[in-house]
């Protein structure tokens, strides 16, 4: 159900955002991004990459969305990457490390303070490394 | 308990991996402490860096507004916290600490992974964040910090770090834990300055995806402040031009294409100078500039070809 709902919001993002895709393609400015790529893109290999962009985009977006990011704040993110990282983090979303101080399981307390007071790790606040 | 035998091999294998990391070295230690870098004073600190102590699992937000504070950006890490963290993770992911970053304004770039790096940076003024594991490799405990100095005869960094205002850490234990998590930093700036140690691939990337996020008008002076230290690139220059053209100033955004095409016999500067040249009215030299592009041939001949059919259709 999860799943069918990510393909559902990400089909719909895809459709939504298409407009937008139909108008620069009449704008013909070449940005510095494909530039940036060196551009080993004929036509057809463009239109399939900015295909794939659209997914990952989409994909990322609906992601964000279930790992508790409200709607708004997930568009807002996602228009911010560039292509490179939003397919990056399309693939990594889940296994990327995401710092935030994790909370550390009791049975690997006492091997975390050995190795502080070790100096090779850092855990805990109020460990002074011996040296 | 059938996943009992499974658990028990995780745990050896948890136990081979912490003989392994307790095996690990601190090379780049030793090797500043031996010979520290040139030209870099003894001891650094950015003590006019701003502190804001972490709530539950919000360093990222916390460490991004303590590294954006002396860029000139006075943001809170709660109004960053709808830009970087994600609740689903318990944390923040780095792709979206440098895009948090280029969205407040701020050009992030990426430093290379060496504590010279580091001290370089700092001694510039500029405070780094950095990706920490504070555990062990197969219990890794990930955690934004933000480097604002170092001192060579206490051989420690000096940082801004969760619940710890002013943390003295030798370099030995720094370098470990920051190794430990692929030795990842960056510097915020304000738009026209550069990174005191980053090369020009990592500028350029940090660029091209800065024109992206950025508010409007931020990334010219960026690029230009680029230009002039990398001023055979071709990326950069184009990034001039298209910055220019987003924030409205065509004139300049004219005068960028003309030295790009100029310079660099570009098949994209030269079609996007005829846009706009067409823009303005002025058929015949977006025509020439048109052809010119086509000529030149390359990736972007079909956007050439079809600049020229707008062309023609136009007058």
């Amino acid at each position: 159900m999860k799943r069918f709902k990510q393909i559902l919001a990400a089909t719909l993002i895809v459709s939504t955002t298409h407009v937008a895709f139909v108008q620069t393609a009449q704008a013909t400015m070449i940005g510095t991004e494909q530039v940036a790529q060196g551009a080993a893109s004929r036509s057809g290999q463009d239109a399939r990459n900015h295909l794939n962009d659209m997914f990952s985009r989409a994909d990322v977006q609906a992601r964000l969305e279930n790992l508790g990011v409200n709607a708004a704040d997930a568009r807002d993110r996602v228009a911010a990457l560039t292509d490179e990282d939003a397919a990056r983090l399309s693939e990594q979303i889940d296994k990327a490390p995401a710092g935030g101080f994790i909370e550390v399981i009791i049975f690997i307390f006492l091997v975390l303070l050995l190795t502080d007071i070790l100096g090779f790790t850092k855990v805990f606040p109020f460990t002074r490394s011996i040296r | 308990m059938v996943f009992l035998p499974q658990r028990r091999q995780l745990m050896f294998a948890g136990g081979a991996a912490t003989v392994l990391a307790l095996a690990g070295c601190a090379a780049q230690t030793a090797l500043i402490r031996d010979t520290p870098p040139a030209g870099l004073p003894r001891r650094v600190e950015l003590s006019a860096t701003p502190y804001y102590p972490q709530d539950d699992y919000q360093c990222g937000p916390a460490a991004l507004a303590m590294a954006l504070g002396p860029a000139g950006f006075a943001v809170r890490p709660e109004t960053l916290a709808g830009q970087v963290f994600l609740p689903g993770r318990h944390g923040s992911l780095q792709i979206e600490m440098l895009s948090g970053a280029r969205r407040t304004g701020a050009l992030a770039v990426e430093v290379p992974g060496t504590l010279e790096a580091l001290m370089r940076e700092t001694a510039a003024g500029h405070p780094v964040v950095v990706l920490l594991n504070l555990g062990l490799a197969w219990a890794p405990t990930w955690h934004y910090a933000v480097v604002i100095g170092y001192d060579l005869d206490e051989a420690a960094f000096l940082l801004r770090s969760g619940p710890m205002e002013r943390q003295v850490l030798p370099f030995r234990t720094f370098e470990l834990t920051w190794v430990r998590a692929g030795a990842w930093a960056f510097v915020a700036l304000p738009a026209g300055q550069l990174a005191a140690s980053a090369d020009e691939a990592a500028t350029t990337r940090a660029l091209v995806a800065f024109e992206k996020a950025a508010p409007p008008g931020k990334a010219a002076p960026a690029y230009r402040a680029a230009l002039a230290r990398w001023p055979d690139s071709l990326t950069l220059a184009m990034g001039l031009g298209n910055s220019l053209y987003a924030a409205g100033d065509r004139p300049g955004a004219e005068a960028a294409f003309r030295e790009a095409a100029r310079h660099h016999a570009s098949a994209a500067a030269w079609n996007n100078l005829a846009v706009i040249l067409l823009e303005a009215g002025r058929i015949d030299a977006a025509r020439a500039a048109a052809r010119r592009a086509i000529e030149l041939g390359g990736p972007t001949i079909d956007a050439a070809r079809d600049t020229l059919k707008r062309i023609d259709a136009a007058r």
